[in-house]
């Protein structure tokens, strides 16, 4: 068996609120194969999402260890650990999250711009990632101008675009209707089927869990399966 | 897209924000560097190439009193000394002035090409006004003034010295820094004051090289102390500063004005992007997680505050430049401010308040984003 393309071991992540400390996550070990689609759930406060947050390098855990592909990011420095999610991450918000006075050709392509591309690799990229999306003939509308499943799928094409091998959406058909939601998650399936993708999703939706290939619980920051 | 599209597309991103803050810094700048245009014109008046031999000698006690005319020997004997010529303000009413129009001088009229030698009029003319002692010669701004031409009479009504004077112009010149004045014979002034009135207003010396100028302004100054009347011999631009100095500490006046205008400029331009960073800093987040660095968001920030500003002064100290070039300022200022010149070194300071503005402006929200977690920054309502 390959190794693990995410591993966990020993993570725990505690918030000081004044005197008060606030558990998040206790002791998570975790491994994920490469090309799985895991599906991350639990109640609100969990701590399903700090854990994602942990995993794609945005946040850093109290004590343990995190490896993506060999690398501890939680070892990693600001300047380093930047890099390293440009590279290796691609990130689905709940909210989209596209930048409204740029198309969405230009979302696609802000994270190419910290790349050494020229422009005209840049453009092949960026188109190749909106066809996969479906939104080719969408490239030169503003976020405002298209739905909020065009958007989201935006966003994916953003995750996409620089090819990285972990893609991570939190709770992304949160604000999408039934048959956005359906489309949506039928894409980051198929990148995780067909593409290799690992994608890991937190969600408190059991039929968006449902197009996970595991599901994993999460309660009062501990692993209950 | 590119870095610099992407930074102009986020600083024009509520474009009636960003044309308010363009104008506020323009129309700040235009006013810094009306202000310093001013203040340069009022505290270092333009010199022509003869001014630095050029030494003005009044009586030590007061502008206003008048100095002996038994004096000029003295001063002529002095070593370094190439000429030396009365100068008597005489301060008369032209015609239906209220008040002085422009400036009248008796001068001994055969010195006027040595010391003022960048004067330029005809030969005959010259000549002609040289032989004529009821006649003078008038600066060409006064003659289009007051449509005068060679040949006419004018007559001055006399508010200083007790006499009204009637002249003839013999000549009109230009070329100096001030084409308004008008020069007559001193000998003119003695007769219209009943005689010879053995008082001079000021001596105005050239001195042979600008070696000889401090020696002799100190031989002048030590030939009449300790008598009847003691003389403050001075370059011609200490001279002027004298004036300048007589309006109460007007530097620091018009300096403090430019300080509030730029502290003022500072607060507006900081409170605008501080808003415009505020409300993106979900954006901002985005854009660190997907890879970018503290110091590229900072880089960003600071570029569309520098970018806003830079345009602002643009439209602000290059109007200013083209409002103070192609208009007649000494006309508008009635020729208290006659040449109102927008310096290259005052553009440029203008441009250094931009820029400095700019990255002022931009520094503590640029921090903050810098300093913003991701998570805490998507956490932050749109």
């Amino acid at each position: 068996m390959s190794a693990p393309i995410v591993a966990i071991r020993s993570l725990s992540k505690i918030y000081a609120q004044g005197e008060i400390q606030v558990t998040a996550l206790h002791e998570i070990s975790l491994d994920i194969s490469a090309g799985e689609f895991l599906a991350l759930m639990g109640p609100s406060g969990s701590g399903k999402s700090t854990l994602l947050h942990i995993i794609a390098g945005i946040d850093r855990p109290t004590r343990g260890e995190c490896r993506v592909q060999e690398v501890d990011v939680t070892k990693l420095n600001e300047s380093a650990l930047a890099d390293w999610r440009n590279q290796n991450v691609g990130f689905v918000f709940q909210t989209f999250n596209l930048i409204p006075v740029l198309t969405a050709f230009e979302n696609v392509e802000l994270p190419l711009l910290l790349t050494q591309l020229p422009a005209r690799r840049r453009r092949e990229l960026v188109t190749t990632a909106l066809e996969l999306v479906g939104l080719a003939d969408r490239r030169r509308h503003l976020p405002r101008q298209l739905s909020g499943g065009q958007e989201q799928r935006v966003a994916i094409a953003r995750a996409l675009v620089t090819d990285p091998k972990l893609i991570v959406a939190d709770e992304p058909t949160g604000n999408l209707d039934h048959q956005s939601a359906e489309d949506v998650l039928g894409i980051l399936k198929e990148l995780s089927s067909t593409a290799g993708k690992t994608v890991i999703m937190v969600t408190h939706d059991p039929r968006a869990a449902a197009f996970g290939s595991r599901n994993v619980h999460l309660e009062k920051g501990e692993l209950t399966k | 897209m590119t870095t610099v599209s992407f930074i102009a597309k986020n600083a024009l991103r509520n474009k009636r924000r960003a044309l308010l803050t363009i104008l506020s810094v323009a129309v700040s700048l235009f006013l810094f560097v009306t202000l310093l245009v001013a203040l340069r014109e009022l505290t270092m008046p333009p010199e022509d190439i003869g001014a630095s031999l050029r030494i003005a000698v009044r009586n030590k006690v007061s502008i206003a009193s008048p100095l002996p005319a038994r004096q000029l020997a003295t001063i002529e004997q002095i070593p370094g000394v190439e000429t030396v010529t009365p100068f008597t303000f005489f301060g008369g009413k032209f015609k239906n002035d209220e008040s002085v129009g422009f400036a009248q001088f008796a001068i001994d009229p055969t010195k006027l090409m040595t010391i003022f030698g960048e004067a330029k009029i005809p030969a005959d003319q010259l000549d002609a006004w040289i032989k004529d002692r009821a006649s003078c010669i008038v600066g060409r701004d006064t003659a289009l003034r007051y449509k005068l031409k060679v040949g006419d009479r004018i007559s001055l009504i006399g508010t200083l010295w007790p006499c009204d004077l009637d002249l003839k112009i013999a000549g009109i010149y230009s070329g100096t820094l001030d084409d308004r004045n008008m020069w007559f014979h001193h000998k003119y002034l003695d007769d219209a004051l009943g005689g010879e009135s053995g008082k001079v207003g000021t001596w105005w010396v050239k001195a042979r090289s600008a070696e000889d100028v401090p020696r002799v302004v100190d031989a002048i100054n030590a030939a009449f102390a300790n008598t009847s009347a003691e003389v403050r011999a001075e370059t011609e631009r200490a001279f002027q500063m004298s004036f300048v100095s007589m309006w109460g500490n007007i530097k620091g006046f018009i300096s403090s004005i430019c300080s509030v205008v730029v502290f003022t400029l500072v607060l507006v331009t900081a409170s605008t992007m501080s808003m415009a960073i505020r409300e993106r800093f979900r954006e901002l987040a985005v854009l660190k997680a997907l890879g970018f660095r503290r110091r590229e968001l900072f880089a960003f920030i600071l570029a569309e505050s520098f970018g806003l500003a830079l345009i602002g002064a643009i439209l602000g100290a290059g109007g200013a430049w083209l409002f103070y070039s192609t208009t007649n300022i000494a006309k508008l200022t009635g020729g208290v401010f006659p040449f109102f010149e927008v310096t290259p070194k005052i553009l440029g300071v203008a441009f250094l308040v931009a820029a400095l503005l700019g990255i002022i402006a931009s520094l503590a929200p640029a921090i903050a984003a810098a300093r913003m977690s991701v998570v805490e920054g998507l956490k932050t309502l749109d």
